[in-house]
């Protein structure tokens, strides 16, 4: 604790500079976001890359991330207090913050999707309880609540210790701690299935829709449950590592090589349930069905279906799986670094190869639905999506939210864990 | 003076005119339908055209189109060492069983009693889920403001704002006239039919059981039914 306290007081000055930069950096992006946003909320999509024959883009790929990341870093959390593994514990806080901030992100990323922005609460007053995507930001805002509860109850006793007002008038007496560790068991057999039906529900989003061959498919939403475990314990350990040089948590390396052996299995899982989709979908040699393999394989998105399967996949087990690598922190790092770039590009190739090729594909195709002036362009049977400029300045303002938010929780939340509570727990 | 508004077009329609587009018989509770007769269809575009002007539908969408069964355009395709061509007239299938009304999250996307799928574009919110889950790919969002060839609107129907999603209503305000839809009453092939379903003995419904739907094996119950172009009698 006291090492821990000199090390912030030797790099204060240093640290304040560079924290101050930091944060100018996140609000100068975060205006951009706004201005694209509300250049966008002016002119209609018609400033995206998309159009009728590719009609979800940058914002709905970030969503569906942004759900695996929240999904993934609260099931590593709650997993490990549910089956008793203490070595979790020195990053449990950090991993709960993590999955807050994460859906936080998610939902917003929903807003700049929609056409009528400023209709968004009819999906609170008239809401259709057929439709996949009223159940998914139902969960989406229980799950908000749920993290945020799960953070403040980890945090709560220190809050209180330091005499902080975000404790809310609770104190540290044997009693209150002893009925922190009941709710937090509590919560934990909450929070597992809620983080397992949030990204459920995200796959089905996809994976019920029978107009997209490549979606309508049962191992959605397994899929979606690895591709989040993945990306999420990846997120973990990059944040854990960083925050363990910026000295606002402590942990041994023997924990990296724990994480990074979790995550090669996370890893095989995602390829077995990968490999499994593509054999069952190109094994009958319906049209259909082989297509979208077809174009992931050898065809146009041959390049990143690659990437997803070397990148994302093969180089990180690799490292994962061979003892002497996963020993080394800075490797099960750039491995964490490789698996969540593959999870990335996954869900792109996902969304490319679902959407972009239209379902009854006869000439000349489906009207694009902006006025052209090559009229040999209204039409298409296949469109090549590229986000404009004003989708990656959203996008980028919105990650800078997120960012600052997080930076905010390590600057005010004990993500130490405590030493006390520790044998409270024994 | 009479109040314009209540003065519809149809009725100033010469009578000759009204009475060709008259729906005809149907039963009291009518489920609406059309079969369309790829045979007759010679692939000329007027009821796609006509469609954008009755229902003012802006440039670059269309709530109906025609497609070429084939690999290009207008051309004809080598069946078996004979020359063939045919057209799939496509708009709004108006299904029973519509995935668009399933998703759509605010119910900005619903089935009036007579079996038309409707949009409120009042309501809706503009997130195109609707546009993923059609297996027929019928529907059009506006993307931008919405631009017309003429600084005037055209046609019958109010037009819709930007950043929702707009589709075919099988012309909901003639249907409320008696009146068939504009595509039905423009073919100049007659590949048309329109009418309900429910009469069993109404021409769509006698016509409905030799025809097929558009990707049966979706499930989706479609109220569009399509007459096979290949009827040719032997001599």
């Amino acid at each position: 604790m006291s090492a821990g306290t000199l090390g912030i007081a030797a790099s204060r000055s240093t640290g304040r500079w560079g924290l101050a930069l930091w944060t100018a950096v996140l609000l100068v992006m975060m205006a951009a976001g706004l201005a694209a946003f509300a250049y966008q909320f002016a002119n209609g999509l018609i400033v995206t890359g998309l159009r009728n024959t590719m009609m979800w883009g940058q914002y709905i790929l970030f969503f569906m991330f942004f759900v695996g990341l929240s999904a993934g870093g609260l099931i590593v959390a709650s997993a490990g207090r549910l089956f008793g593994v203490t070595a979790f514990k020195p990053i449990t806080r950090l991993a709960v913050v993590e999955a807050t901030v994460a859906v936080m992100l998610a939902g917003i990323f929903i807003i700049p999707d929609l056409g009528r922005p400023e209709r968004v609460l009819n999906i609170l007053l008239h809401p259709n309880l057929t439709s996949p995507m009223v159940w998914d930001i139902t969960i989406v805002i229980a799950y908000t609540v749920l993290s945020m509860s799960y953070v403040w109850l980890y945090t709560r006793a220190d809050l209180a210790r330091r005499g902080s007002w975000l404790a809310l008038g609770t104190g540290v007496s044997a009693r209150e701690l002893a009925r922190d560790e009941r709710l937090k068991s509590i919560l934990a057999w909450i929070a597992l299935p809620a983080a397992i039906l949030l990204h459920s529900i995200t796959a089905w989003i996809f994976g019920l829709q029978i107009s997209r061959t490549f979606w309508y498919s049962a191992i959605m939403a397994p899929l979606f449950i690895a591709s989040a475990l993945v990306s999420g314990l990846s997120l973990v350990i990059l944040l854990a590592l960083t925050l363990r040089r910026l000295r606002r948590i402590d942990f041994e390396d023997r924990l990296v090589a724990y994480l990074g052996a979790l995550l090669g299995v996370f890893v095989v899982v995602e390829a077995f349930f990968v490999g499994s989709e593509f054999l069952t979908a190109a094994y009958p040699g319906v049209p259909d069905d082989t297509g979208p393999i077809t174009r992931l394989v050898v065809g146009p998105y041959a390049p990143l279906f690659w990437t997803e399967a070397i990148v994302g996949l093969v180089v990180p087990f690799v490292i994962l799986a061979v003892s002497r690598t996963r020993r080394r922190p800075e490797l099960v790092a750039l491995a964490a670094g490789l698996a969540i770039a593959g999870i990335f590009v996954h869900r792109l190739n996902l969304l490319l190869n679902g959407l972009s090729f239209v379902p009854i594909p006869l000439p000349p195709g489906v009207a694009i639905g902006a006025s052209q002036a090559d009229a040999a362009r209204s039409f298409a049977t296949y469109h090549w999506y590229v986000p404009t400029i004003v989708e990656w300045l959203v996008v980028l303002g919105v990650l800078a939210f997120g960012a600052l938010l997080f930076t905010l929780a390590v600057l005010v939340l004990p993500l130490r864990e405590h030493l006390v509570e520790e044998h409270a727990d024994i | 003076m009479p109040d314009p508004k209540k003065v519809s077009p149809v009725d100033a329609l010469p009578a000759a005119s009204r009475a060709y587009g008259e729906i005809g018989r149907h039963s009291g509770k009518p489920h609406w339908g059309m079969v369309v007769d790829q045979e007759r269809c010679i692939g000329c575009w007027s009821c796609a055209v006509v469609c954008k002007s009755e229902n003012n539908v802006p440039l670059g969408g269309w709530w109906n189109r025609i497609l070429t069964d084939g690999d290009a355009l207008d051309e004809p395709r080598d069946e078996r060492g004979q020359l063939q061509m045919a057209w799939l007239p496509l708009a709004c299938q108006h299904c029973e069983n519509a995935p668009c009304v399933k998703v759509c999250p605010v119910a900005a996307t619903y089935h009036r009693d007579d079996g038309v799928v409707m949009m409120d574009n009042d309501r809706c919110i503009g997130c195109r889920y609707c546009m993923i889950a059609c297996p027929y790919g019928v529907r059009t969002f506006n993307w931008g403001t919405p631009e017309r060839p003429t600084p005037h609107e055209t046609g019958m129907v109010a037009a819709r704002p930007l950043g929702t999603v707009e589709k075919c209503t099988l012309c909901v305000h003639r249907i409320a006239e008696g009146q068939v839809p504009s595509c039905v009453w423009s073919c100049p092939a007659q590949a048309r039919i329109f009418g309900d379903l429910n009469d069993p003995d109404s021409r769509v419904a006698r016509l409905a059981r030799d025809g097929r739907v558009l990707l049966e094996e979706a499930g989706t119950k479609p109220s569009v039914i399509y007459l096979s172009p290949r009827r040719k009698h032997e001599l």
